[in-house]
């Protein structure tokens, strides 16, 4: 055998490629993961520090078009009415993410079956709860047993975060109410746990943990998988995947730091690059797309949220970001309400005050004269900010294309996007918001701002290469095999059939560890290039 | 890096206090030193704002503060945004500022583990457990592999 030839080789270090990559190494597999990007840089993590805000507006953004980092790549959004966020390098997008650890629930699986709508997955919650248990531990999840919103669960390794006032008021005003609330579910440590420390709760969960205390896999898994000896190649772009005469891949094209074409062969190629990244790869090799789905059907969640503002000082400066509690109190479907599937709400700290007095989420206008000082005074540390999370239904017009008018620092095409928000979306988003205005006065607010779709949330990026048994209508079968290349595998969140009405890491890490379990399992019956 | 000239730094003083002008108790923009010390903590922190600054208060500089503010806010003169998080964002960098609000910054408070548990004593969630699973029941789960 060609002594640079791998078992695997995972192009993605993000949560779904380190999670396999920790399986098959445990499985005794030699991994090479290719990152375009390079290991996050914390010294660049100034939370405690006053240019904090400043610096994470440009380093820590979530927006590649903004960030404009050496790993990312070009993504034209101005047809979309959702930008598309990520984080290209060690970590993958958990670098950034704000660490809400949600299982996608059971009706999330049985869309089609309960409301006739979209498809229902070829895996149910039950496959996936033992990978659920497994990943918590491997991300340091904390939170409370016996939410009564998901079937009866293993308990998380750490007690969940605190409650403080901004949450205590929260879950009071909810209790008055009669509504479901529970505490948070965090990737976040609250006690020292493996390479974590306790959460210092600088509300800088996605600009840069500054203590070590969210769990991203450049901190939860890449020191020990490195060690372990997997091979990680950073600043490694992904040309293209290569092919054997007999419709296999033999390996994957890219472009070292140095600009080297190199090839990197191996018995499987696993793509975990997000649902732009991984279409972007498919799209470019010409490969996997006899259905025609590569790059469509992208889901992004529609995201909005609930701004309080309060005569009492909550400290709301304080806190992990991180939710101190969510409710899933109007989740399920109630077709009276004009639409099907439904959202989560969860409560946020407000944090630093810089973000409150900019245009943006506090108004289109920004506050100036001596309204600025009027809004600064009613903003920091009394406020709090519930953001509803809608779920996305698949529509085959919703996509991502390569464009062929930009290229990233290696000459690799970068991808346009063109996305509409759906009807049912938006009357969705409407009926959250008015909930949630009732829930800020029940709180005592005495100012709300309500905003529905925001455009820069794409943080939640599924779809583009569909599971499902059928050939002719998905892409990779339920292990994340690809139907048309036996030895090619997608196992990030570009596979799933729907989108749930939650953040979907939870889901993401626990689908990519089953089927890197399946992998392992059938690994001697697996096809392989000559 | 980008310098910022003296009269440039002349121009952004007087945006930076009609935008932030002295008022409820709070030191004006100039007051707490955005044009000057502050600046050179902002462009230190975003090298990347020195060049758009400079350019957008060289197209407003022979306009009065208030006639500026008014262009680059209707948006006649481009970069409003530019000159919005160099201002607010030095003005927030003044310890003067932060001490004024009574904000400590972002001081370090490590959670408290035991936080929600003392809560379950407290009956907080009684209510939400009493009214049992909200969840909706699948059928055929399990027979799906």
């Amino acid at each position: 055998m060609d002594v640079d030839r791998v078992d695997a080789v995972i192009v993605g270090a993000g949560p779904s490629g380190a999670v396999t990559a920790r399986r098959l190494a445990d499985a005794g597999m030699s991994v090479v993961c290719l990152e375009q990007g390079g290991w996050p840089d914390y010294s660049k993590a100034r939370a405690g520090f006053p240019d904090f805000e400043l610096v994470a507006r440009k380093h820590w953004d979530w927006n590649p078009n903004t960030r404009r980092a050496p790993g990312d790549y070009p993504v034209d959004d101005g047809d979309s009415d959702i930008t598309a966020l990520m984080y290209n390098g060690v970590g993958g997008s958990a670098v950034m993410y704000a660490a809400h650890w949600e299982r996608f629930l059971p009706s999330d699986f049985r869309v089609r079956t309960l409301d006739g709508v979209a498809d229902d997955w070829p895996v149910t919650y039950e496959d996936l709860e033992p990978y659920f248990d497994e990943v918590e531990r491997q991300f340091a999840v904390s939170g409370l047993e016996g939410d009564p919103a998901l079937p009866p669960a293993t308990a998380p390794p750490l007690p969940p975060v605190p409650l403080n006032k901004v949450g205590r008021r929260g879950a009071e005003a909810l209790n008055r109410l009669g509504w479901h609330w529970w505490p948070g579910s965090n990737a976040i440590a609250t006690k020292d746990y493996g390479r974590l420390h306790a959460c210092a709760q600088s509300t800088a969960c996605p600009f840069g943990c500054p203590v070590g205390a969210k769990a991203s896999p450049d901190r939860t898994h890449w020191p020990d998988l490195v060690a372990d000896g997997v091979r990680l190649v950073t600043g490694a772009r992904v040309r293209e995947l290569v092919t054997t005469a007999s419709g296999l891949v033999d390996g994957v094209g890219y472009v070292d730091h140095d600009g080297v074409e190199r090839i990197q062969r191996a018995q499987v190629v696993i793509l975990c690059a997000n649902a732009i990244g991984t279409p972007r790869i498919l799209l470019n090799s010409g490969l996997a797309n006899s259905s025609g789905l590569v790059g469509r059907r992208l889901m992004m969640h529609p995201f909005g949220n609930a701004i309080g503002i309060f005569d009492e000082d909550l400290e709301s400066w304080r806190g992990p970001l991180g939710q101190h509690l969510h409710s899933l109190q109007f989740y399920e479907t109630d077709v009276a309400r004009g639409f099907v599937r439904g959202a989560k709400w969860n409560l946020l700290p407000s944090g630093a005050p810089l973000s409150m007095m900019l245009p943006g989420l506090w108004g289109t206008e920004g506050s100036w004269g001596e309204d600025f000082h009027t809004a600064l005074r009613a903003r920091l540390g009394r406020s709090a900010i519930w953001t509803v999370i809608c779920e996305d239904l698949p529509d085959e017009s919703n996509r991502v294309v390569l464009d062929p008018d930009t290229v990233d620092a290696a000459g690799v095409p970068g991808v346009r996007i063109e996305y509409r928000t759906s009807e049912n979306a938006r009357a969705m988003m409407d009926f959250h918001l008015t909930k949630l205005e009732l829930v800020l006065r029940e709180m005592g607010a005495t100012q709300t701002i309500l905003n529905g779709h925001i455009r820069a949330s794409g943080w939640h990026l599924m779809g583009t290469a569909v599971m499902g048994r059928d050939p002719a209508t998905s892409v990779v079968d339920p292990v994340g095999r690809c139907h048309d290349v036996p030895n090619l595998f997608v196992l990030d969140g570009s596979t799933f059939p729907t989108s749930s009405g939650v953040n979907p890491t939870a889901t993401i890490a626990a689908n990519a560890l089953r089927c890197a379990d399946a992998l392992v399992r059938d690994r001697a019956a697996q096809v392989v290039p000559a | 890096m980008t310098a910022i000239a003296p009269d440039l730094r002349a121009v952004l003083a007087g945006i930076a206090d009609v935008l932030i002008p002295a008022a409820q108790g709070m030191p004006s923009a100039t007051e707490a030193g955005v044009p000057e010390a502050l600046l050179d903590e902002v462009v230190r922190a975003r090298p990347d704002l020195a060049a758009p600054l400079v350019e957008v208060l060289t197209a407003v500089a022979t306009d009065d503060a208030a006639t500026a503010v008014a262009r680059l806010r209707a948006g006649a003169v481009p970069g409003f945004d530019t000159v919005a998080v160099v201002v607010a964002g030095g003005y927030l960098m003044s310890p003067r500022v932060m001490a004024e609000l009574g904000y400590p910054g972002q001081e370090a408070k490590i959670v408290d583990p035991d936080d929600v548990i003392r809560t379950l004593h407290d009956g907080l969630l009684d209510p939400v457990i009493e009214r049992g699973p909200i969840y909706r029941p699948t059928p055929g789960t399990g027979e799906s592999r």
